[in-house]
Order: structure tokens, then sequence, then C-alpha cells
């Protein structure tokens, strides 16, 4: 299997490694200064922070060169066989009603799943209540739907 | 707007943007973190590459704190969470719950969080990453307008 070779965990470590120093220098990891943007009443007050826009914007810049150039220049990714496009593409009542519960529990807590589990590393009080319920729902959400590539395939036809 | 850091954002965001790319270009997967933590549990098939990731973010996080102590909050800040609104008469614990209940089941149902559609998805050019991320981001914008718990 190749998910267990050398070169495609280090990739993953890689990865994982960036993206914990993005959480951190971004200050994704601050729930305050997360909500402060969400807050768009505040606009009018002068007490509005838009940094998290300049957080997404610079992440999908460089994320898009990276498909547009795997999409020109590459059959397969360096360590694994093929790319794992998601392959299901409708626009279902599913994706709208998981992402609005996402939205209240995002917009209640200042903190989404990168930010939760990167906060491990500073371990502010109560964050194990998040993590272990965001597990849970995880884990329900699994229950509810049909879960992994393969079943939501057959459940799509 | 005393709070606005476009600098710190724009390299974090960068460092966040290339460690999606590194994942993509390496082993063909989307750096969606709600994906990686919930198929951590069955049915699971490829879960130590995904335990690498998480280990490897967490430790950087704390690694990059140390060493750039200045920028916030894990560094000189210590680290807090918000705490429920005191109007709402909820206890935090509960506030906390309830929200990590709710982005659990949701990221589920709705294929990905911030980083999975929100970043990879739009850079996709993905319909329904474009869909969910306007779902949940004015959904948020709703909640944090209507709970005031800024």
């Amino acid at each position: 299997m190749n998910s267990l070779k050398l070169p495609y965990l280090a990739t993953a470590a890689l990865s994982g490694a960036l993206f914990g120093a993005g959480m951190y220098v971004s200050q994704m990891v601050d729930a305050q200064k997360v909500l402060r943007f969400l807050d768009i009443t505040a606009m009018a007050s002068g007490g509005w922070d838009p940094s998290l826009a300049f957080v997404i914007v610079p992440a999908i810049l460089i994320m898009f060169a990276a498909v547009q150039f795997s999409r020109r220049r590459q059959q397969a990714p360096l360590f694994d066989k093929t790319f794992h496009e998601p392959e299901y593409d409708s626009i279902d009542r599913r994706l709208v009603a998981g992402a609005a519960l996402f939205g209240i529990g995002w917009g209640m807590a200042g903190i989404c799943p990168g930010p939760a589990i990167s906060l491990i590393a500073f371990w502010p009080d109560e964050l194990w209540i998040f993590l272990v319920t965001m597990l849970i729902g995880s884990y329900a959400g699994s229950l509810l739907v049909p879960s992994g590539h393969a079943m939501r395939l057959v459940d799509a036809k | 707007m005393e709070s606005f850091t476009p600098l710190t954002a724009a390299i974090g965001g960068s460092l966040i943007g290339l460690a999606t790319a590194v994942l993509w270009l390496g082993n063909g997967r989307i750096a969606g973190i709600s994906g990686i933590f919930g198929q951590l549990l069955p049915p699971a098939q490829t879960v130590l590459w995904r335990l690498v990731f998480l280990v490897a973010m967490v430790v950087s996080a704390f690694v990059v704190a140390r060493l750039l102590p200045g920028i916030g909050m894990g560094g000189e800040v210590p680290a807090t969470l918000v705490g429920a609104p005191p109007a709402w008469g909820v206890p935090t614990p509960v506030w906390l719950a309830i929200a990590g209940l709710l982005t659990g089941i949701g990221t589920k149902i709705g294929n990905g969080c911030t980083s999975g559609h929100g970043v990879c998805g739009l850079a996709r050019l993905s319909r329904r990453s474009l869909v969910a991320v306007l779902v949940f981001f004015g959904v948020a914008m709703l909640t944090v307008a209507v709970t005031g718990v800024v």
C-alpha cells in the first residue's frame, strides 16, 4: 500500500507541519480573533477584524496554482497512483445542511477543526470538551449518512 | 481595528496554502482537517498517514510558537477559548460541547470544513465547495450576530 511507504508518510508529516505553523502564525488558533472577523456587525463601529481574509486568500491562490500544475503536468501525484479528486459533484441538502450546522458551531466557538486540533499544542482550559464532542459529532454524522468515498458514490447512483 | 494583523495573516495563510499544495502534489490528497480527523474513526482504511499529519501539525504549532513567541496566542499570550455569552445563561462547557457536536456532525454531513472546502475546494473551482463556503461563512456570521459572543 502506497500510503504506508516512507515518502508518502514524510509528505504527510511535512504538510501537517506547514499547516500547524500556519495555524499559529495566522492566529487562527485565537478564537476571539476569528470571531472578530465573523462579527460583521462591528464593521460600522470600526471593530471588525478583516485578518482572516488575508489568511484564506493566499492559501487559496497557492493551492490553485498547485492544482493547475497537477492538471497540466502530472499524470499522478509523486507518491501515489491517482489524485483523490472528490467525484461526488451534486449540490444536495446534505451539503447545505452540514455546512449550516458547522457554521453555527464555528460562530459559537470561533474554532474550526484545524485550529481546534492545533490548539492541543497550547492546551487551553476546556479544549478537550470541544475535541471530544467534535469526534462524537463526526461519528454520529457517519452513522446518519453514508460515509466514505465508495459508499457515497454508491449512494449517489 | 487594533487587532488587524495583515502581515502575519498572509504569511500564515501562505503556509497553509503550501501545506495543502504539498499534500496534493505529493500524495494526491485534499488537506481537509475535518476529513483527516473524522476518518480516524471507523470505517478507517488509511489511519497512519492521517495520524502522522495531525501529530506533525500539533508539534509544529508548539515549536513555532516557541521560536516566534511574539506573534500572539500560544506564544506570549496564553491560549484561551471563548466563553459562553453571559446573556444566554449557558455554562461555557455546555456551550463548547454544543459547538463541538455541531462542528463534528456538520463537517461530516457536509464533507468538509474551512480547509477542505474553503481552501482546497475553492482552489479546485468546486461548485459544491463554493456553496458550502457561502453557507458556513454566512451562517457563522449570522450566529455571531445573534449570540453576541464577541
